[in-house]
């Protein structure tokens, strides 16, 4: 392995990581800076059930209509997010525990999700290209971000046998995009997972305390002496 | 088949109409000269809707305005894409990147790394502010269903109703909007129902019902000291439809409930919910409260109304400030009681046609009652069955949002309600009840327009109709 690659594969991720890191702090510190106001009437139901109840929406896809009525977009969503995880994983599986890609199921295993979600993106990337309401909404790093995910899933399914011996080109341009990405991602889109923890707590706390998250067809016990309760 | 493709639907760029605004101001309205009420002034104002929404962003807004990866999953939750399918400027992503671009651009200092590159940007004039209007106030109801269907729990709904509240503290609202919120500011009630009128009607619907049960001992009683029950109601009660005032009064005599109705503070709807004014919305709550206090009353009661429930339930303690200290609740949910307590009687077969129940937004997604309608109607129909989708996966009945007073969007609203009136058609009943005033108004619009042959009605008068007299048996 060059020396070269190898500070690709460790300080230059780790700097990009304390960028990602730090910029990830300065906007929670952001975020915190907006105020809450608190709720002053009689709860219904409970803020903490329904804002466990909105946190798991990502593992219930019956519990909106939008993904119930879609199971295929569903799929995809499940199928991509494995392979962005199976992605990252790679980045620290070949420089922190090579021995786990000297098996090759263990290669193959990682290589078919990673695959499967590069597909994934292809279709996104149509879809995004072709649907008005997407195309009407979606800016140049919608785009952008989109592409940059299936040159990396290509370059992650190429790099992960881990054979620098045989050319280091995979293992260049999937470590070089990787930190790429990590100085790229607190601006783009994609660190919607940062606020996704802030929306769906906020709106289940919320939905929680009127009794209408979580959803039941449960009898509800009319209030008789000041006390509502579920 | 060959796909419809209408055109653009024109809302957006309906003028704005201030005429209203400036006849209120030459007159010296009391809401408009102690500024209560703005009025649109021509000038600065983007730079004044910027300082706005910079100083107004609460934390699970400014969430909502960062999360969306614009997936366009909320697209097919929303009756006006629906109704629109080729029109991408009617989806819940495109009305909310609408103040998102802003936000992105003034606030989000991601975003102002590089504008262009995610589409952020400002409002040029005014003209770009009445657009804004155009979107907000024109083409969504803000039912909130687009929020129950995003996967990142984006509060669409919410974002709409703020845009609209920093909108209308420039004036740049639709003239129905300022008009409305003048009446409640000014009378205590958006309908400006004077004191006598209110006085008279409820003696009138008082005199209706010792007529229907032959009995001089019924009353309404009006700021009676200490009761159980303070009574509110919607002016349209008043102004429109009073029987509903008589049945509520004929089911508390006959619960024997001890019950009021106050002189001052009986209107619990509230147009803050729709123009996004939370002073408006603090006041008019805070009269409810204040009546209930001031009476000494143990409980709030609140007649059938989707927004006047959301907002005296629900929003206006926030807005006002004001920590709950009395139950506050439907009227649905004490005729619930009442019926489970065995204190009325009643009779599903007196009501024999077919009913459906359409689930106000309000109500539903915003708020806690759900089963609690169905369990009263299962009791005092003999056909009552569900319209799909329903509960909080309900189509908005096209009136809410205070659409109803924006005329210059009515021709899109009846457009978009085709999806609500397939949902009626497909029922096959004869009568669709709702506990929502403005649903009674948007339904009967589209039950005209659609030519369907149902009629809307109340909880209150079903089980009015069901009710077994004492002595006259079933």
């Amino acid at each position: 392995m060059s020396g070269f690659l190898k500070i690709l594969e460790n300080e230059v991720q780790i700097a990009a990581l304390i960028f990602m890191a730090i910029v990830y702090i300065l906007r929670l510190a952001w975020i915190f800076r907006f105020r809450t106001r608190r709720d002053r009437t009689f709860a219904a139901g409970r803020e903490s059930t329904g804002a466990g109840y909105s946190l798991m929406n990502i593992a219930m896809p019956g519990a909106m209509e939008s993904t119930r009525k879609r199971p295929g977009f569903y799929a995809q969503f499940v199928i991509f997010h494995l392979g962005v995880a199976a992605a990252i994983a790679g980045t620290l599986i070949i420089p922190y525990a090579p021995g786990l890609f000297e098996r090759r199921p263990s290669v193959l295993l990682f290589q078919a999700v990673v695959a499967a979600a590069f597909v994934v993106g292809i279709i996104r990337l149509v879809r995004r290209l072709t649907n008005p309401v997407l195309r009407s909404v979606s800016s140049p790093d919608d785009y952008f971000s989109l592409v940059l995910l299936i040159v990396w899933f290509a370059a992650a399914v190429l790099a992960m046998p881990n054979q620098p011996g045989k050319g280091e080109g995979p293992l260049i341009v999937y470590f070089g995009l990787t930190a790429f990405f990590l100085v790229y991602v607190p601006f783009s889109k994609i660190c919607h997972y940062l606020y996704y923890p802030f929306t769906r707590y906020y709106l289940g706390r919320s939905l929680g305390h009127r009794g209408a998250f979580p959803p039941s067809t449960k009898r509800r016990v009319a209030p008789v002496h000041g006390e509502e309760r579920t | 088949m060959k796909r419809r493709r209408p055109g653009p639907s024109g809302v957006v760029e309906a003028p704005l109409n201030a005429t209203a605004q400036a006849k209120a101001k030459d007159e010296g309205r009391p809401s408009v000269a102690d500024g209560r009420l703005q009025t649109y002034e021509p000038g600065d104002n983007v730079r004044r809707f910027l300082e706005l929404l910079s100083s107004r962003v609460s934390r699970p807004l400014a969430v909502s305005l960062t999360a969306c990866v614009h997936c366009g999953l909320c697209a097919e939750s929303c009756h006006y894409f629906l109704a629109r399918p080729d029109d991408p400027t009617m989806t819940p992503v495109w009305k909310a990147d609408q103040i998102r671009r802003i936000f992105k651009r003034h606030v989000d200092w991601t975003g102002r790394v590089a504008p262009w590159w995610i589409k952020a940007g400002s409002p040029r004039n005014d003209e770009d502010l009445n657009r804004l209007k155009n979107v907000v106030f024109g083409t969504c109801s803000a039912c909130r269903r687009c929020t129950y269907n995003c996967p990142m729990g984006v509060d669409t709904g919410l974002l709409v109703r703020f845009t609209r509240g920093l909108l209308t503290e420039l004036g740049v609202v639709p003239e129905g909007v300022f008009n409305v919120s003048r009446d409640q500011w000014e009378t205590g009630n958006q309908m400006a129902v004077s004191e006598q009128d209110y006085l008279e009607t409820l003696e009138w619907m008082r005199d209706d019902v010792r007529t229907e049960l032959g009995d001089d001992s019924v009353e309404i009683p009006i700021d009676k000291d200490g009761c159980d029950v303070l009574y509110t109601i919607n002016p349209r009660e008043i102004k429109f439809d009073p029987r509903s005032i008589a049945q509520a009064a004929k089911i508390f005599h006959l619960a024997g409930e001890s019950w009021t109705m106050p002189k001052w503070g009986w209107d619990q709807t509230n147009f803050g919910l729709f123009s996004g004014d939370d002073n408006l919305g603090a006041f008019v709550a805070r009269n409810v409260y204040e009546a209930a206090e001031r009476l000494r009353a143990k409980r709030i009661v609140i007649s059938e109304c989707g927004h006047g429930y959301r907002s005296t339930r629900w929003e206006g303690y926030t807005w006002a400030g004001y920590d709950q200290k009395l139950p506050t609740e439907s009227v649905v949910v004490t005729l619930k009681r009442y019926i489970e307590e065995g204190r009325i009687t009643v009779d599903p077969s007196k009501n024999p046609d077919a009913v459906t129940f359409h689930d106000s937004c309000n109500i539903a997604r915003s708020g806690d009652l759900v089963e609690e309608p169905r369990e009263v109607l299962r009791r005092v129909c003999s056909d009552f069955r569900e319209m799909f989708p329903n509960r909080r996966e309900n189509f908005c009945c096209t009136g809410g949002g205070g659409l109803l007073s924006m005329a210059e969007y009515r021709p899109l609203r009846l457009e978009v309600g085709k999806i609500k009136a397939d949902q009626l058609r497909a029922t096959g009943a004869k009568l669709v009840c709702t506990m929502c005033h403005n649903c009674i108004d948007g339904l009967n619009d589209l039950i005209k327009h659609y030519k369907l042959p149902m009629r809307v009605v109340q909880v209150l008068e079903l089980v009015s109709n069901a009710l077994v007299l004492p002595g006259k048996g079933a």
